[in-house]
């Protein structure tokens, strides 16, 4: 294990299709971690070495994070790489708060795309200093200059271009490093011959202008570069520190690039890596104390305190569950013992192994700042391991709560079984996957961030599993409640042979706001014995469940009996139940009752330009739009909107800002139908009954 | 009921207003105050009187983000409500936040032709149609009176009233008139002006122009616990 100064844990980031795989790849060739070069899309059929999973190699895409560690120079380099397609973007969160750095990489000829804009606000979230890689520079129509324009007008960045390439498109030979003041060229079949020269004569002006910005850029960190700077005599000595406290502060995004398919560019952004990136100690981690009231607690890398590790990803590999840690305090090692947080449950620490994509090598410690995989733990995503004694909790990852949800119905019984095998490491593995069983309807819900995520999940299952499950459409949980005060007076009798039935009762219901449902009972004088009220309390639950309007389940009531009678022979348990359920209709359908949806909280994100026809469009769907923010080149406007109105957001949205915007949404409270939209769904309710019959 | 009873109590009816708009549509008014004294607390009990009538407030601020605006009118709305001892009012407070949008921005970026694009976007695509509109941290300076100017016409061409608030500095004197030096060159677009002034451990609203008789306002505080305003005798 290096000094944790050399130490560096990164994530490549980008939208679907900038070829952050095909960079990944590179750079563990030129770190020797591999010894040949596979494609996504590989002619070869052999695909990335980061995308392990058999899915993303035929997709193109990479869905999982596969943690790899490399070495550059003295430095040791961990790199998550992760995915970039906007339904999964829990990967990339999660990735983001275990990494110190990033490298966004960026597509010279599409610029700032949507899911660059999505990368980059979750950065800014994890506050992850990050420096820019514009690849594809052998494309043609490339121009990294416009997209270091874009990167400012867009994103807002300080972009600083610290290269300038060495012909475009085709004619791509190599870059300039403006700190060096040298051309650097790549020869070989793979590029890995590293010619330093002269700059060409006919841009060595273009290069000296492109010099004098960026240490006009990089003086707003060090006086002393400053002054050097009045008297030209500035040294990459003066430059570099610079660079990198502007850099760690994310007050300037130095800009690399060059082409990872052509192999052009790849070393000097490695180099950038080790001087501009931090290191873990350069990071300020916290975690929280739960016996002091979450008070946040600042941890150090000191490899002798305490053990403070999160696990940040789950991958259920050929030999068990696989569980990606990263330890911010204190250091672990082969047989320790550590508490997972969550469940208090003490842990052994068996076989720990350092992963290069599908590879892995064992190891004996893991210390502070450093990432690595455990076997044989029972955790779920999320969960914080403490040496005994302590009791300290990550702070919580954000987890967006999830959008969509359907059913799944397995074809067969062989099906069946591994579906719920398969449920059950998703929802292990990814904490923005639910699952649930339908009491209504008995089937199987799941639930998640957008369509494609689900659909690679039942996808996932056919796969891995081998479950062939059919999909169902997506449902709204709705709700019934009352809106006035009504009285009840209700009398079970039955007398057909044998033992009868007989109970009475009598009280009120009305609305309450902040409870699902109170039962109070004010029987005095034993009108209904004492031993018959909890009866009568199942017996007004039991209709909960489905209401007697639309089947959908009743909130907000309070129900009071005062009254009733009893009968010495008659009266049972099963009579009063049998009452109070009678008592209940009786009460609801004077009690006005209404049928009560799910509103969202919907916040999209979307460049000022399409403001106005975003709006539009939250107003469409019976939304109230509630506000809208300003900040700079983006604009975020928050609106109140039915969930049965956003199905399929997502897609308009995407069309509408030319998929530069982005939404999320999040339950806000359950509000009253619309008469008309109540309407229509008592229609369909009856339709489905119809049919039914 | 409680509605108008909320409208009926509004401390605004202290300031000699009936159940109406202070300002005609095209109507400019300012609220003004150093710094920190509550101009935010008074264009927020304007916009309540206005949301609990049914009609719609826009309120664009460029100084404070969007959830510190939302906490301005919770505060206030609870305060009114506490004061005069009005239960239940969830229900209301639902039913005017539909008629409430708020828009925040830096300085830099407000332009009164980015608003008019911004107003045309929302009552052409029949979003939302503002009867009020109000401006928190304007600046007044140099530029401030071909701000107003664009801002008035497009006032009229909505029909809505302009409330704004302008920030008063202790080292620049008032003019021959009273009227605190940010708005010597623009008075005379205004037709309200209130001034919030300290004076001794108390906040006085002032009426500097407009209001129901100039020289006969009633004297008026601005009670710091709750943000409202008061009647010196209470």
């Amino acid at each position: 294990m290096k000094d944790i100064q050399k130490l560096r844990n990164i994530g490549i980031s980008a939208h679907i299709d900038s070829g952050k795989t095909t960079l990944t790849e590179r750079i563990l060739f030129y770190t020797k971690r591999i010894h040949a070069i596979h494609d996504v899309k590989g002619k070869d059929g052999v695909g990335a070495t980061m995308d392990s999973m058999e899915l993303e190699k035929e997709r193109g895409i990479t869905i999982a994070s596969a943690a790899t560690s490399c070495e550059w120079g003295e430095h040791e380099i961990n790199i998550i790489d992760t995915p970039g397609h906007v339904d999964f973007t829990i990967e990339v969160e999660r990735s983001l708060r275990v990494l110190d750095g990033a490298i966004l990489v960026l597509c010279s000829v599409g610029g700032v795309q949507s899911q660059s804009i999505t990368v980059d606000q979750q950065m800014k979230r994890y506050k992850v200093p990050c420096i820019a890689f514009v690849n594809k520079c052998d494309r043609s129509g490339a121009d990294p200059f416009r997209v270091i324009r874009q990167l400012k007008e867009k994103l807002g960045h300080n972009a600083v271009a610290m290269q300038i390439p060495i012909g475009l498109e085709a004619d791509l030979e190599g870059v300039v490093d403006l700190v060096s003041m040298k051309a650097i060229c790549f020869d070989g079949d793979k590029g890995e011959n590293v010619r330093v020269g002269d700059i060409p004569a006919d841009i060595l002006q273009e290069a000296l202008e492109k010099r004098e910005e960026m240490i006009d850029a990089a003086s707003m960190f060090s006086d002393e570069l400053m002054e050097a700077a009045l008297e030209g005599e500035v040294t990459e000595d003066l430059l570099i520190p610079a660079i990198r406290k502007g850099t760690l502060a994310r007050e300037i995004t130095p800009v690399f690039m060059g082409s990872a398919y052509k192999n052009k560019g790849i070393q000097p952004l490695l180099d950038a890596v080790n001087r501009l990136l931090p290191c873990p100690s350069d990071v300020e981690n916290r975690a929280v104390d739960p016996a002091e009231d979450e008070a946040e607690v600042i941890l150090s890398s000191d490899p002798k305190k305490p053990v403070v590790a999160l696990a940040f990803k789950l991958e259920d590999g050929q030999y068990g569950q696989l569980t990606y840690i990263r330890v911010y305090q204190g250091s672990l090692s082969k047989g320790d013992t550590i508490v997972n947080v969550r469940t208090r449950k003490k842990v052994k620490i068996g076989r720990m192994v350092r992963m290069h994509a599908s590879q892995m090598e064992d190891i004996e410690k893991i210390p502070a700042g450093y990432i690595a995989a455990l076997f044989g733990i029972d955790c779920a995503s999320g969960d914080t391991f403490v040496s005994p004694g302590i009791s300290l909790s990550m702070t919580s990852m954000y987890v967006p709560a999830p959008v969509i949800s359907f059913a799944i119905i397995p074809k067969d019984n062989k099906a069946e079984i591994s579906m719920s095998k398969a449920l059950n490491r998703f929802t292990k593995e990814d904490p923005t996957f639910m699952t649930y069983v339908s009491e209504e309807t008995g089937d199987t819900i799941i639930s998640g961030m957008g369509e494609l995520h689900l659909e690679v999940y039942v996808e996932r299952m056919r796969r891995e599993y081998g479950a062939e499950v059919v999909t169902g459409i997506p449902r709204v949980a709705y709700r019934e409640t009352i809106t006035r005060r009504a009285e009840f007076n209700y009398v079970h009798k039955k007398q057909t042979g044998g033992a009868g039935q007989f109970g009475r009762v009598a009280g009120y219901m009305e609305p309450v706001s902040d409870e699902d449902f109170v039962f109070e009972s004010r029987v005095v004088g034993g009108s209904i014995p004492t031993q018959f009220i909890p009866a009568c309390e199942k017996g007004f639950r039991a209709r909960l469940k489905k209401g007697p309007k639309m089947e959908f389940p009743v909130t907000g009531i309070r129900i009071v009996i005062n009254d009733g009678s009893s009968h010495a022979v008659d009266s049972s348990d099963m009579a009063f139940q049998a009452a109070a359920k009678g008592a209940f209709s009786e009460g609801y359908a004077k009690a006005g009752p209404v049928i009560h949806e799910p509103v969202m909280k919907v916040v999209v994100e979307t460049p000022t330009e399409f403001q106005g026809s975003v709006m539009g469009s939250l107003n469409q769907r019976r939304g109230m739009i509630v506000s809208s923010q300003d900040e700079g080149v983006m604009c975020v406007i928050e609106a109140q909107i039915p969930l049965a109105e956003m199905f399929g957001y997502s897609t308009v949205l995407r069309s509408l800002t030319q998929g530069k915007a982005q939404f999320t949404m999040e339950f806000a409270a359950y509000k009253r139908v619309p008469k008309g939209i109540a309407e229509e769904l008592v229609r369909k309710a009856a339709e489905g009954k119809k049919k039914v019959a | 009921m409680l509605k108008k009873e909320l409208v009926f109590r509004n401390p605004l009816r202290l300031m000699g207003h009936e159940t109406e708009d202070i300002l005609k549509p095209g109507g400019f008014g300012a609220v003004l105050a150093r710094a920190g004294l509550g101009k935010t607390a008074i264009l927020v009990q304007l916009a309540l009187d206005s949301l609990l009538r049914g009609k719609k407030v826009l309120h664009i601020s460029l100084t404070d983000p969007v959830r510190k605006i939302c906490l301005w009118y919770e505060e206030v709305f609870r305060n009114i409500a506490d004061q005069y001892n009005i239960q239940q009012t969830d229900q209301v407070w639902e039913e005017i936040l539909p008629h409430r949008l708020i828009m925040a921005s830096n300085i830099e970026a407000f332009s009164v032709s980015g608003l008019e694009k911004r107003l045309a976007d929302l009552t052409e695509q029949g979003i939302f149609h503002p009867r009020m509109l109000l401006i928190d941290g304007l600046p007044f300076d140099e530029t401030a009176r071909a701000t107003l100017t664009g801002l008035k016409s497009l006032a009229k061409e909505h029909s809505m009233h302009l409330w704004l608030t302008v920030r008063t500095h202790r080292h620049e004197a008032p003019g021959p008139d009273g009227i605190p030096a940010p708005l010597l060159n623009v008075a005379d677009l205004f037709d309200v002006v209130f001034q919030l002034l300290p004076e001794e451990k108390e906040i006085h609203l002032r009426t500097l122009k407009g209001g129901p008789s100039d020289s006969d306002s009633p004297s008026l505080l601005l009670d710091p616990s709750t943000m409202l305003i008061k009647d010196k005798g209470d």
